[in-house]
Order: structure tokens, then sequence, then C-alpha cells
């Protein structure tokens, strides 16, 4: 009998990626989606094309779905569930809390937050729930000629998903890990891949590019990335002890993705909520932070911070930044909305660098 | 950063989004002033009653706050607890502000008070920011644009009048009297019957904290307009019901009832009919 899932959110992992870990072969998928026009599109079809770069290539598979529903309406399913996957955003996930509550149903959360799986597994009262990463860049649209042949295509790398083993059982083409394992991967991931990918967005927003692989054919913006990139990786050699081979493998990797000229991944998509990557132990202000912990002075990353200070998207759903860096002083900014203590290193450097990073912007802006 | 403003820019051209910026930067910068005043030996004035009180803070930060607008645009007309009204050309827009909401708290070292600066556009407030600068609680919003506390876009919390928490700002000790022990009664009554009602010193608060979900409703009899406009705003971005009456132009008087939707008619039905609503 084929393990069923139910996925929530059909964006970029959960449509793209997704079928890729768990072969649709062999498992029924349902999904869970707010957006209803996407919703209705997918049980219109039934089924939607996801492409898998592969070396100048795509690999091509027919997803086909069982239902898409909108939240709240998957009760009917749950309890015939094998195993559920979250995908829906990490600020988004306790709007699950009612609808997983009391179940043991294994939970798989692909959110790009290592806290959801502990958080979400509290709130519910089920201890089955495992974090997930998918080592991998997937956009949540697909070029012109593809969304010609199938308006609901979507692009993906060909990466590795590394999850919890306590699931292993579930099967599919994941990597099943053991927890060390994985919180190695969660640091690479988190350093070495979200920082620099987050900051070549910005600074592509600021030269007003549409996709991440634009932004990378700015030799500038190249070389930033590339720089904050070493930077993390100096922090994690330090602090961590990483394998060096490891790391830097993980950086040339990462780097090669974002070029990737296939994978058509929207700037907005990786830059949205800069208030979410500016948080203390984010990708941005922690990544700073732990640079500076071990004496390395991340001057890249200052950039990269500045940048997404910057980042100016009217329907972002932290568009309100705009506002506030355009109205109150630097000092104030720092202090009252990103919670930096005027004692810290951090926010002195950030003061003392205000200027002659806002002139690099304002210069790459030209 | 931080855009220049140039003097009397043309007002039809102004949109929401720049009078926003311009009342955040006015509000911050009076915030700032009234911390690196707070430890400051201060001389108390009474204005109208024993806790209608002026201190030289509240009228710094006021002149600082009237610079800043008059600089950003010199043709609109200000509103201000301390210096009265300053009609500009622009007879359709009009600031107002009250540079310390909550005075009394201020002299006494409690943290609950703000700097409170609303945008009308004929007598409908469209921009209001409140500052709390010692908690760096800073409520933001205007029309068009939604309602936000720091980082994050804020709502009411929607919840039933017994489950509820209630402020109240009564109206000064001179205004109508007769009826002052009915005002004191209802508010007995209301902190009966819920998780309580509070006085707090500040109604500017007040509203914020309503708007950001702390409070389930909010009523005041006779503040002063000043007091609640920025709030009123921010409250009803965030989803409250409000309702509200002036006095008549000159008194600056307003009574006003917000709450969130699930209490509002109980609270309407005890304390509307007292403050003449």
């Amino acid at each position: 009998m084929k393990k069923s899932l139910l996925i929530y959110g059909a964006g970029a992992i959960g449509r793209g990626f997704i079928p890729w870990v768990f072969d649709p072969k062999q498992y029924d998928f349902y999904y869970v989606e707010n957006n209803l026009e996407l919703k209705e599109k997918l049980n219109k079809h039934k089924k939607f094309i996801s492409y898998r770069t592969n070396e100048g290539t795509y690999d091509k598979r027919i997803v086909e779905i069982k239902e898409c529903f909108s939240p709240g309406q998957e009760k009917e399913i749950i309890k015939n569930i094998s195993a559920v996957i979250t995908a829906i955003g990490p600020r988004n996930i306790l709007s699950l809390q009612k609808m997983l509550s009391d179940t043991n149903i294994p939970i798989i959360c692909c959110e790009n937050d290592s806290s959801i799986p502990n958080l979400l597994s509290s709130v519910i009262k089920n201890p089955n729930v495992v974090f997930a990463i998918p080592d991998v860049i997937t956009s949540n649209t697909a070029p012109q000629e593809l969304l010609d042949q199938d308006p609901n295509s979507i692009v993906t790398e060909n990466g590795v998903c590394y999850i919890d083993d306590r699931v292993s059982f579930l099967g599919g083409e994941a990597k099943y890990v053991s927890k060390k394992e994985l919180e190695n991967q969660w640091l690479a991931k988190l350093y070495i891949h979200n920082t620099p990918h987050c900051i070549a967005a910005y600074l592509g927003s600021i030269v007003n590019v549409t996709y991440l692989h634009e932004s990378m054919q700015n030799k500038f913006i190249k070389n930033i990335v590339s720089n904050a990139m070493n930077e993390m990786v100096q922090m994690l050699l330090k602090k961590f002890s990483m394998d060096k081979e490891f790391v830097n493998w993980y950086s040339e990797k990462e780097l090669k993705r974002f070029e990737n000229k296939l994978l058509f991944d929207p700037i907005y998509r990786v830059a949205r909520e800069p208030f979410r990557k500016l948080a203390p132990n984010e990708r941005l202000i922690g990544a700073a932070q732990l640079c500076l912990s071990e004496g390395i002075i991340p001057e890249n990353i200052l950039l990269g911070i500045m940048s997404a200070f910057a980042y100016n998207n009217e329907i972002d759903e932290d568009s309100n930044i705009t506002y506030l860096i355009n109205s109150i002083a630097s000092k104030d900014f720092l202090r009252i909305i990103i919670n930096l203590n005027p004692t810290e290193a951090l926010y002195e450097i950030l003061l003392n660098e205000w200027e002659k990073n806002m002139k690099k912007i304002e210069m790459l802006k030209k | 950063m931080g855009e220049k403003y140039e003097e009397n820019r043309d007002v039809k051209k102004m949109n929401n989004s720049e009078t926003l910026k311009i009342a955040l930067k006015a509000a911050v910068e009076a915030g700032n002033t009234l911390i690196e005043h707070n430890k400051d030996n201060l001389k108390v004035s009474k204005k109208e009653s024993l806790r209608d009180i002026v201190t030289e803070i509240d009228k710094i930060t006021e002149r600082k706050i009237i610079e800043i607008l008059k600089n950003f645009n010199s043709e609109i007309t200000i509103l201000t607890e301390e210096s009265g009204i300053s009609k500009g050309k622009n007879e359709n827009l009009t600031w107002v502000v009250d540079a310390l909401d909550g005075t009394v708290n201020y002299v006494n070292n409690l943290q609950y008070y703000g700097v409170s600066i609303a945008l009308l556009e004929k007598n409908t407030p469209i921009v209001g920011v409140i500052f709390n600068p010692i908690t760096e609680e800073l409520y933001y919003g205007a029309e068009g644009i939604g309602v936000f506390k720091n980082q994050k876009r804020i709502t009411v919390l929607d919840k039933p009048f017994e489950e509820g928490l209630f402020t109240v700002a009564f109206s000064g000790k001179n205004h109508d009297p007769v009826n002052r022990t009915e005002e004191f009664l209802k508010f007995g009554e209301v902190n009966d019957s819920s998780r309580g009602c509070l006085r707090t010193g500040s109604a500017a608060m007040n509203l914020a904290y309503l708007a950001e979900g702390k409070f389930s409703g909010c009523w005041g009899k006779a503040n002063k307009n000043w007091d609640i406009s920025a709030g009123i705003l921010l409250a009803k971005l965030a989803g409250a019901k409000i309702i509200f009456s002036k006095g008549n132009e000159e008194s600056n008087l307003v009574s006003y009832l917000a709450a969130v939707p699930s209490s509002w008619e109980t609270l309407y039905q005890k304390v509307g009919k007292t403050i003449g609503l």
C-alpha cells in the first residue's frame, strides 16, 4: 500500500523539491495551500511538473496529486496520513496548531529554522516532530518556456534532503542522518548558505534585477557575496571547529548554486521579510555577532546588513522597514528597531561604517 | 539615510508615507529628549487640576517637534498641548501633538507615557505615531499603509468582555463634576465584571496597547484631542471598533470608546451613556 504525504505549502520546497525526495509513484501527495488561485489550478489539473537542474539541462518529473486543500479542509484525511511535511515559513508554523494537536503523525519541518520542530512539538504535544534540511535552492516559479508547457511548473536544484533519522521508516530518497550530523549540516546551511544567499538577494534588489543569478553576474556583488561567505567560513572554523575540507567544499558548492542560470530564483523570494533575517540570532545580525565574537571583522556581512536595511518592496510583509530607515536616525534605528544595545561592538561598528556603506549602496544603485 | 525634506513642499503632492516618516522622526527625536532629561529636577506647574501638570520638558520637547514639523512643511496647521494652535495656510491638514502624554507618570518615574503625533485631514486622523521612549515601544500607522509596533504589524486581540482587560482616562476633575461619581461607578462596574480595569495616566498609551492586543478596550470622557488622535487611528487600523464625540472646536475635548469587536457591545452598554456617547 502506498504511503500518503500531507504537505503544507505548495511553494518552492513543497511542490518543487519534495517530489524529488519522495517519488510520487510511491507516495500519494496531498497539499494544503492558502493561495486560492494556485490551489484551484492544482486541483484542476491534478498534476504539475517539477524540473530539476542537472549539468546545464533539466530532469523532468510529472507529479500527480490526490488533492490540494485550503487550510482546514484537510481534516477529512488527516487520520489516514503517513506523514506531514511543512514548508510554509517559520512565521506561519503556529497556524497548524489546531489541526495537528494531539496526533502522533510524524511531522517533517522543512522550515529553514532549527527551533521550529521543538516549538511545534511542544504546542501540539507530539514528540514525532523532526527537522529536515533541504540542501537545495528551489525557485517558486519557472522560466516562461516551461510555464508555457504547464503553468504550474517549478524548478529545483539537484540537492540532498537531510532528515532526522528518527523518521527513517518513511523511506524515499532522503538522507536520514543522526542529530549530530544534522547539526553540522544546519550550521553550514545557516551560515555558509543562508547568510551570503540573502546578501546576494538584497544587493540584487539594489541593482534592480529579478533573479538571483542575475545579481551574481554583477562583479561587485559577486565579490561581496564571496567575501561574506569566507567570513562565515572563518567563523565556523574558529567557533565550531568544523572540518576545513567540509566547509570549503560547502562554500564552493554554494557559490556555484547562486550562479545557476537555470534556476530563475526570484530576488523577492530570497529577500522577503528582512526583519526576520535581521533577528538577533539569524543569518545577518546573528552571523555578524558570531564573527565579532571570534575576532573577525565581518566587513562584507556589514554591507549585507545595510543592504537589508535598504530593501524596498512595497508588498513585502516587512515593507515598514523603508519608512523606518528613511525617517529615524541611524543610532535610533539600530537601537529601537534592530534591538542592538549601544554597548555592543556590532552597534558601534555598524554606526561607524554607516556612511561608508551607504555610499557603496548608492554607488551600486547608479 | 534619512531624507532631507524641502521646506514648503506642495501639500497636494504629499502622501501618507511621507507624512508618516516625518511623524516618526519627530516622535523619536522628542522621545530622546524626554530620556535625556528624565533625571533632571523638574519644575512642575499646575494647569487645570492637581493632576493636570506641565514641566519645562513638555515645552522643550514640544518645541523640538514643532521645529521638525514646520521644517517639513510650514503650511500645515499645528495644534499642540502647550502652545495651542498655529494656523497654517493649509486648512485641510492639521498636526495634533502631545509631546508628553502622561506627565504625572513621567515625573514620578513610571514607565507609562509617550509622545503622540497625529496628522488630521479635515478632522480625521490619517497618520499616527506614539512613542514610549523608556520602553522603546514605537507604534505607528497610516491610512493605506497599516499599523505597526517597532518591526511588526499589529492587530487587536479579539476576546469576550469577561476575558478582557480595560482601561479608562477620566475627565478633568472640574469637568462636569455632577457626573463624577457616575464615572467612578462605571469604572468599578467594568473592573468587577472583567479581568479588570486600569486608570493608567496616559490615554495615548492606552489606545496603543489596545491596538497591540494588550487591552480589550478603553474609554475616556472629555479627553483632549492631542491625547487621543494618534491612538484612535492606530486602534482603528488594528481592528478596534471606535465611537467618539467631539466638543466644540475651541475646547478640544473628545469623549470616546474603543474596544475589540467581541467586547464592544458590553462595554458600550456599561459606559456609553455616562460619557455621552
